[in-house]
């Protein structure tokens, strides 16, 4: 990353320009870790403290009944399960499914080959927002709207996900898949014990961006849930937190509690962002630079 | 018949995947087709009227109205989320301190990975006039009376661009450095021997070197342009609807809101059509194809 960032010149001898440079860059920071900070403190905040109009960048009156009220009296458990169970299910289908074509695709002799790429390029060119509307109906005549399966179907594969797939496969050397096919070993075989062994680093890429993906799902729960019990957590999120500040509810939301629901939702992207930074940003810059 | 034998488990192992496509991409756009010329309901009969529904869409006021809305914002968020991250990639690359820049990228890539809902959320608790600490701080510096960011009409166009650019910044921000760091060293010395300054490097060998990767963020900026919802369905409100709502959000109300579905799916036909077009236009003017 470093290699010509100083240009040669002396690292040590910052000049004034270094000095504003460094300033631009701390102030944007802050535009990220103020608002951070202000909800988690929020969060961390009573009731009565964080409806108070004071600059909080630390818990005030420290107390965890927003976590407390959001998660038990507001039943947020609920669509979290909900959420977490389309996620897991649906990156776990997504990713395995998108391995078994990718590593088709590696093959240069297969009939039919440019046909099948063909098909899959021309799905990643319908944009699945201008696809909405006979979605649902489609899915409808299926009896799958209010059900969590339509959650898991809906984007179960992408042409995206396989062409990447196909990339990180290709890094592998074909001659280890002829090796092994002259040994007696069959094509499924192959791509099973070999394949998906040598492209972990390609594996970890598409599961995590599939699971950030699926996690912030929301243009689809939101046409094809009706029902509240199956509500995945960022629609639930949606009418607690922002939907109830606009309507009169009977009873009111303080903002401790909104902001705990908005920590619990970020919560498990934060407990991945280890993994992301080394994957996904890798990932990205494979995709980037590549010529 | 051989290709098969020989290949059978290949083809067995697409299979999922074509039949999936099949049912969940094509399928609904042949239906979507369909039923535009439709009128449908969701039971009883349901009669080919031409293309009244495409007449009902051109005629709405509301359409174009969501047309000019989502031209003013995407193209508010095509510039500012362009120009934002290259500005803070080349900021970035004169840092000399490696700990600092790596956490500075990790920070601003953190919004990305958040859906809208969270994003949003935060947001309009931020720029809220009461207790929103923006308008705390905005007070208590410059004694500014609060602002109600997300009600009045003439800041709730830039709030939806602001939010957006902050929020993905870091990410395009990402692609522009690793085009940097691919950038050939010989280049700057070379133009260093020449005497050139820090300035001069970034004018000349820096910027030209990064046109390819301008142009694939470009492209796929413009993409997303049509597709916003989101965002928009997340932070609009009843005062500011009507300086606000995109063309999805506008397909969204009538199909699935207003169940007029034959209209809803000519609304869908008319967004592909412009997506198209867009698309076309963006690789013509920005001569993507020449890049590779």
């Amino acid at each position: 990353m470093m290699k010509h960032a100083n240009y040669g010149l002396n690292a040590k001898r910052m000049t004034v320009f270094d000095w504003l440079n460094a300033l631009f860059i701390i102030c944007l920071m802050l535009t990220m870790i103020i608002p951070f900070l202000n909800v988690v403190s929020l969060s961390l905040s009573s009731g009565v403290a964080s409806m108070r109009p004071d600059i909080i960048l630390f818990p005030k009156e420290f107390s965890l009944d927003g976590y407390r009220t959001i998660w038990n009296s507001l039943d947020l458990w609920r669509p979290f399960l909900n959420s977490t169970i389309v996620t897991v299910f649906g990156t776990l289908l997504h990713v395995l499914l998108s391995s078994l074509a990718g590593y088709v695709l590696i093959h240069p002799r297969v009939p039919g080959k440019r046909l099948m790429i063909t098909f899959i390029l021309i799905t990643m060119m319908i944009p699945q927002e201008a696809v909405l509307i006979p979605l649902y109906v489609v899915n409808k005549d299926f009896h799958l709207i209010n059900t969590l399966t339509v959650l898991v179907l809906s984007g179960l594969v992408s042409g995206f996900s396989i062409l990447l797939m196909r990339n990180f496969f290709m890094s592998i050397p074909y001659e280890i898949s002829e090796s092994a096919k002259i040994d007696g070993a069959g094509d499924f075989w192959i791509f099973a014990a070999i394949y998906m062994r040598l492209a972990t680093a390609g594996l970890a890429t598409v599961t995590l961006f599939e699971f950030v993906g699926r996690w912030n799902m929301f243009t689809a729960p939101l046409i094809f849930i009706n029902d509240s019990s199956k509500y995945t957590l960022q629609v639930a999120l949606k009418a607690m937190i922002i939907d109830s500040s606009t309507s009169s509810s009977n009873y009111l939301i303080t903002t401790n509690v909104k902001m705990a629901g908005i920590i619990i939702a970020i919560l498990p992207l934060i407990v991945i962002y280890p993994f992301v930074q080394r994957f996904f940003m890798k990932g990205i810059m494979l995709g980037a630079t590549k010529e | 018949m051989r290709a098969i034998r020989k290949y059978g488990v290949l083809y067995a192992m697409m299979l999922p995947v074509v039949i999936y496509f099949i049912i969940y991409g094509y399928y609904p756009l042949a239906r979507g087709l369909q039923i535009s010329f439709q009128d449908y309901k969701l039971m009883g009969e349901r009669p080919y009227i031409g293309f009244a529904n495409y007449a009902a869409v051109w005629h709405d006021p509301f359409f174009w109205k969501a047309l000019g809305n989502t031209v003013v914002i995407g193209g508010g968020i095509l510039v500012f989320g362009f120009v934002a991250p290259l500005v803070i990639a080349l900021s970035l690359n004169e840092v000399m301190t490696a700990w600092f820049k790596k956490t500075a990228q990790m920070l601003l890539y953190i919004p990305h990975l958040l859906s809208w809902v969270v994003i949003g959320g935060m947001w309009i608790f931020l720029l809220s006039p009461d207790t929103g600490i923006v308008n705390l701080v905005l007070h208590k510096v410059a004694g500014i009376e609060p602002i109600h960011f997300l009600a009045e009409s003439t800041w709730a166009r830039w709030v939806m661009i602001l939010v957006s650019t902050w929020k993905d910044m870091g990410y395009s921000c990402i692609l522009f450095l690793a085009a940097i760091v691919s950038i050939n060293p010989s280049l700057y010395e070379a133009a260093r021997m020449d005497g050139a300054t820090r300035g001069q490097l970034v004018r000349f060998v820096t910027l030209p070197q990064l046109k390819g990767t301008m142009k694939v963020i470009i492209l796929l900026n413009t993409l997303g342009v049509l597709r916003i919802f989101d965002q928009v369905f997340v932070l609009r409100n009843p005062s500011t609807s009507s300086q606000v709502d995109v063309l999805m959000m506008y397909t969204f109300q009538k199909g699935i809101m207003e169940m007029q579905v034959g209209v809803g799916a000519a609304a869908s036909f008319f967004v592909l059509v412009f997506t198209l077009i867009l698309t076309l236009a963006v690789r013509t003017l920005t001569r993507f194809d020449e890049v590779e």
